[in-house]
């Protein structure tokens, strides 16, 4: 029971950077633009979060901000290289990746953040309603990302869904040649999904260092970019199973501690490949089930170009 | 249809030129409109009609020249400032997202203000013009989901909610049924005598000479000429739109053979459930032309890609003289068993853009081993055969062997094509419209060789949406409707009775 | 009546298609966009305290001058070469082979597992181990190339999950049964010397030189000359043409990507047989991307992967002696690989459009 207890309380941690990464990547890939860089920029963000920690003083909330900041700035390059340039976005998202792997490793040498602990930002206490038996450490002993997570989750869906924005993002990742001919600004919009899809996978590496590992080590990401990039074909683009998938994560990354920790010997190894295996799983399941590629964006992965030659 | 329109025009546009890059699309065009008439643009494929409307709804930018709307020179910038301006265009190739219903579509380029409230009040816009012009459609449906005359209805109410006086409707019935096209025109009159000015880009002369006010003939991006459709003829309008009067006449088989391509009680059901191709049974002997007529949409793209050995039938077989049952062979054993293919999307299925000229018409040969071992392609023969091709089917715009592919235009295309699909001598041909997109000397140049192929014993089948094209090639006829042969003409056949077996 | 207003004065910026620039033309724009990305690199590196003439010196004259850094780099350009070869195989199936690394890692453990074991006579024992790593390779690659071929799961995630799934597996095997028990250390024991590759005379260039030349010429001949290669052109050109021409399209796709898996299998036991002598944890690490964006500069081109991989040893080796000499982290040579590519993929833009300024 008490294994029940500590495995469900932990969840919501380790489901969070997923949630938010996922969200970011819908908000860019739902604008057309496929973006393999995820694990660029959830390591920028990663990197900044404890950076702004380690090397400024103890503000986690900011600290996060500035994860997302540094990596909607990495970002505009790559809203550079695809939307306006026009470059192979499969291409484009590697060198992200790699560009970013280079940059945070020299960046948080020459700086000094490298193995440094922090005190990140810890759980929030709601006085009685945490006491309750049961109940009240998982659904009252998180952090508050944990909670700003399900609100942002709610007005992201609001916005995508019922407003006029939303309707145009969601136009130019179907259709740009419809967006283009009423009138609306295709790279413009699809710049802006980038930048914010951006943002939330680099808050989505800030929790990482921020509130679950508190120190910054080269690749502490460990593919969960990746992962993120998988979930988004499982969630098929839908906010609803964008969070499902996220906690399906969650708790599979949650139960691995656990099974150590009460004695249940595994080759440690083989642990370890848990998550990827299952991934692996995930999509095979969820493309046997939806027959294919559906869901996506129809114009996901192709640049837009208004031809003016018949 | 004729009725007394405003004699000052509405809209002029003067001197017109563009250019893209090298090539001179519109040169001193002169155009005008009058206030509530039906304006037909008639010309061929790459006369300039849909340029010149493109200027006029703001796509394009005129390199010189000008618009003048009712009195007032005005300047064209973009699609919104001729939105603004009243004008509206329908294109050919749909501007919608499919997964979007059709009210979310018309709310993306009408503009309503905040979505929720907003919408709401368009949707009450978009009904009372639904009444206005005698529409049905279904406002929450996704797009995706509609007929292709349906989703016509949507652009077309985009157009008249966002406020259009002006509505551009650019090769409107290429799509339709003649049920639909029917309906269609009377929609258009509606709008006419409502004082909407209609411009009608078509190269249909039947359509221009029936419903419209005024016709402006196109040639080569120049104006030929402005006529009422009462004051000419038939004759003397072609002669106006290709420049001369090319007449093809039919050619029948001198003689034909023992049957070669048998067609048994072939099913498909299609994914949606419905039966796309129903107990098709017929057979084409060597030495003839076998065309099936027929509507776009009634099964035509299924027989062809099952033809092709890309689908798998349900139920059914296919024999091919002297190779027995051949339903179940893949593509490549039956084009080994002597199947050609000419399919209707080239640019799609029978050509690589990346690929030079001569490898792509090589590259049958090529898979057929004609062309060295697997150690070694011969380039030097490859080379040397394909510039025999291209004199022998006169593929026109080659200026060496190496070009890539992408470079060819239309016909030239096609021609390169069946350069390639005849090289290996076929006993059957597969012609799904052969002639789509091509203008009337490149549709000779592909009938003849058809015909050659079928004077040498290969027997044809030629599946086109043209009704001209099937009747004026084919020995025999079959009428596809849903999904089904529905009736068997030998030519000299009677046109009304086909017409009839097709639109039942 | 007001004055007709012409259409000037309001300029409009539209994106044309160009006409096809010649080979020479592209050729020089790919090398201005090499040279700057390179020119931004060193801005870098001289910020971070390197001079210029010390960048000068370690990448320019004590490569070419010294015979033992020339030789290092050729060395090092092996490996690098024969990954470029295997993205690039695969790519010219549309097939984007991000799991190079983990088939390279099972290259290896097919290799090792010879090696340790014994197997065979020893003359053969290097050949023996080189058909085990290709086999090894094409083991790992199998699954996402069928996932892909029956399934149309995206290959790039796939793959790459695979590269996770085999570095804990080798991470178990290290730490695990097959730690050198000699040392302890996390890596296996050392090659017989029969199992190294056998010098050639000159420094340390070694046999596995000869090998990745041959690949080269393989390739070249496989992608220009054979009739397979054609095939694959076909496919690279238009896959639904390929396939109306009675291409079968999944089998041409699964023998590309078992070449790719081969390649990256052999190229793992280069590593091991040829440089480290023995399995190491980290021995992959880089290569991945490396070969991929070998291939990508090198559009494919197996003499262009040729050229490239040497560039690209060149800069491993002179970040190397920056790492020893002015304490710069080795990712810096990742970054500034990161910016050329950066830099070419970049002026593709160039090549292919045109901003044309209306009136």
């Amino acid at each position: 029971m008490e294994f029940l207890v500590f495995w469900l309380s932990n969840i919501p941690s380790f489901a969070a950077p997923f949630a938010l990464g996922v969200l970011g990547m819908i908000i860019c890939e739902r604008s057309g633009v496929l973006n393999l860089g995820a694990e660029g920029f959830v390591l920028v963000g990663a990197m900044s979060g404890a950076g702004l920690l380690i090397g400024y003083g103890d503000f986690p909330l900011l600290a996060l901000v500035v994860s997302g900041a540094c990596a909607a700035l990495l970002g505009v390059l790559f809203g550079l290289l695809v939307a306006t340039l026009r470059v192979n976005q499969v291409i484009a998202g590697l060198i992200i990746v790699f560009l970013a792997q280079g940059l945070t490793s020299l960046i948080s040498r020459n700086m000094g953040w490298v193995n440094k602990p922090f005190s990140g930002l810890g759980k929030l206490d709601f006085g009685l309603l945490s006491d309750i038996p049961t109940i009240g450490p998982i659904l009252f002993g998180q952090d508050l990302v944990v909670y700003l997570t399900v609100l942002i989750y709610f007005i992201s869906f609001q916005i995508i869904n019922k407003t006029n924005l939303g309707l145009m993002l969601r136009a130019v990742g179907e259709s740009p040649e419809a967006v283009d001919a009423a009138g609306g600004n295709v790279t413009l919009l699809r710049f802006g999904a980038i930048v914010v899809g951006a943002f939330f996978l680099g808050v989505a590496g800030g929790y990482l260092t921020v509130v679950v590992s508190k120190i910054w080590v080269d690749g502490i990401s460990g593919g969960r970019g990746w992962i993120i990039i998988a979930l988004v074909i499982f969630a098929r683009w839908r906010l609803w199973r964008a969070m499902v998938g996220a906690v399906l994560f969650g708790c599979i990354e949650a139960l691995i501690p656990r099974l150590a920790a009460i004695g249940v010997q595994l080759p440690q190894y083989f642990v370890l490949m848990l998550p990827y295996v299952v991934t692996l799983l995930v999509m095979v399941w969820s493309n046997v089930q939806s027959g294919g590629r559906e869901g996506a964006p129809s114009a996901l992965g192709r640049p837009y170009l208004r031809e003016e030659r018949h | 249809m004729q009725h007394i329109a405003e004699q000052k025009s509405y809209i002029k546009m003067e001197k017109i030129t563009k250019s893209f890059g090298g090539f001179l699309a519109l040169d001193n065009v002169n155009f005008d409109l009058r206030r509530g008439e039906i304006h037909a643009l008639l010309g061929e494929n790459g006369a300039g009609k849909s340029s010149l409307m493109n200027v006029l709804a703001g796509h394009y930018a005129p390199d010189s020249g000008q618009v003048i709307l009712a009195g007032n020179a005005v300047d064209i910038t973009g699609p919104s400032e001729a939105r603004a301006l009243g004008v509206g265009m329908v294109h050919q190739h749909y501007k919608l997202v499919k997964t979007f219903s059709a009210l979310d579509n018309i709310a993306l380029t009408v503009p309503h203000g905040a979505y929720l409230p907003g919408v709401r009040n368009l949707r009450s816009k978009v009904v009372t013009k639904m009444k206005e012009i005698g529409f049905e459609l279904d406002l929450d449906r996704p797009v995706g989901q509609l007929s292709v005359a349906e989703q016509q209805r949507v652009e077309i109410l985009k157009v008249l909610v966002g406020g259009a006086s002006i509505i551009i409707l650019d090769e409107p019935t290429a799509v339709l049924t003649d049920e639909e096209s029917t309906g269609f025109f009377q929609t258009i009159e509606k709008l006419s005598d409502a004082g909407t000015s209609v411009v009608l880009v078509t190269h249909k002369l039947r359509e221009a000479v029936r419903y419209s006010d005024r016709i402006t003939v196109m040639r080569g991006g120049r104006i030929v000429d402005t006529v009422l459709p009462g004051d000419i003829t038939d004759d003397q309008l072609i002669k106006l739109i290709v420049g001369e009067v090319i007449t093809e006449m039919p050619e029948l088989s001198e003689s034909m053979g023992d049957e070669k391509l048998s067609l048994q009680k072939l099913n498909l059901a299609s994914v949606t459930g419905v039966m796309a191709l129903k107990d098709i049974t017929f057979n084409i002997r060597a030495g003839e032309i076998y065309g099936i007529a027929g509507v776009g949409g009634n099964g035509q793209a299924e027989l062809a890609m099952l033809l092709m050995g890309l689908i798998e039938p349900d139920s059914g077989t296919i024999n091919l003289a002297g190779h027995g049952d051949i339903t179940r062979l893949c593509t490549g054993q039956r084009r080994r068993c002597g199947l050609v293919f000419i399919p209707a999307d080239r640019q799609r299925y029978a050509l690589a853009g990346e690929l030079s000229v001569a490898e792509n018409y090589a590259v049958s040969g090529i898979l057929r081993h004609e062309y060295g071992g697997w150690l070694k392609v011969n380039r030097r023969l490859v080379r040397r055969l394909a510039a025999a091709a291209i004199e022998d089917f006169d593929v026109q715009g080659v200026r060496h062997l190496n070009q890539n592919a992408a470079i060819l235009s239309g016909g030239n295309a096609q021609k390169l094509v069946i350069a390639r699909e005849f090289s290996s001598l076929p006993s059957v041909v597969i012609a799904h419209s052969p002639s789509r997109g091509l203008d009337l000397r490149a549709s000779a140049a592909v009938h003849e060789q058809l015909r050659r192929a079928r004077d040498t014993g290969a027997a044809v089948l030629l599946i086109s949406e043209d009704l001209d094209e099937v009747m004026l090639l084919s020995d025999t006829i079959g009428v596809i409707n849903r999904g089904e042969i529905v009736a068997e003409f030998s030519s000299p056949a009677d046109r009304q009775k086909i017409g009839k077996a097709m639109v039942h | 009546m007001s004055v007709a207003k012409t259409l000037v004065g309001r300029r409009r910026a539209n994106l044309e298609i160009r006409e096809p620039m010649g080979l020479l033309a592209k050729s020089l724009v790919l090398l201005v966009s090499v040279l700057i990305g390179l020119a931004v690199s060193v801005c870098i590196l001289i910020a971070s305290g390197v001079s210029a003439s010390d960048l000068w010196n370690e990448f320019i004259v004590y490569i070419v001058t010294s015979p033992k850094n020339l030789s290092a780099v050729l060395v090092q350009s092996v490996p690098l070469m024969i990954a470029g070869l295997a993205a690039a195989v695969a790519f010219r199936a549309r097939f984007w082979n991000i799991g190079i690394e983990g088939q390279m890692i099972f290259g290896a453990i097919a290799a090792t597992y010879i090696a340790i074991n014994d197997l065979g006579p020893e003359p053969m024992r290097l050949v023996l181990m080189f058909m085990a790593a290709a086999i090894g390779g094409i083991g790992w690659i199998l699954l996402p190339a069928i996932l892909k071929i029956k399934l149309n799961i995206n290959e790039i995630i796939s793959t790459l999950l695979m590269n996770y799934i085999a570095f804990n597996f080798l991470l178990h095997l290290l730490y695990g049964s097959w730690r050198d028990p000699l040392s302890g250390f996390p890596n296996s024991q050392q090659y017989d010397a029969l199992e190294v590759f056998p010098l050639l005379g000159w420094q340390s260039l070694n046999f596995s030189m000869v090998i990745s030349l041959f690949l080269v010429l393989f390739v070249l001949w496989l992608f220009i000359f054979s009739r397979f290669g054609f095939v694959l052109k076909v496919l690279h050109g238009n896959s639904e043409m390929a396939r109306s021409l009675g291409i079968r399209i999944g089998l041409v796709v699964l023998l590309v990507t078992a070449l790719s898996g081969a390649l990256s299998g052999i190229c793992g036991f280069v590593i091991s047989a040829g440089i480290e002598s023995r399995m190491t944890q980290s021995f992959f690490v880089g290569f991945g991307f490396s070969g991929i964006l070998i291939a990508f500069l090198a559009r494919d081109n197996p003499i262009g992967i040729l050229i490239v991989s040497v560039l690209f040893a060149t800069l491993v080796i002179g970040g190397q002696s920056l790492q020893v000499f002015y304490q710069i982290p080795f990712a810096m040579v990742q970054l500034i690989q990161a910016i050329i590519v950066m830099c070419v993929a970049g002026s593709e833009f160039f090549i292919r459009y045109r901003i044309a300024i209306l009136r």
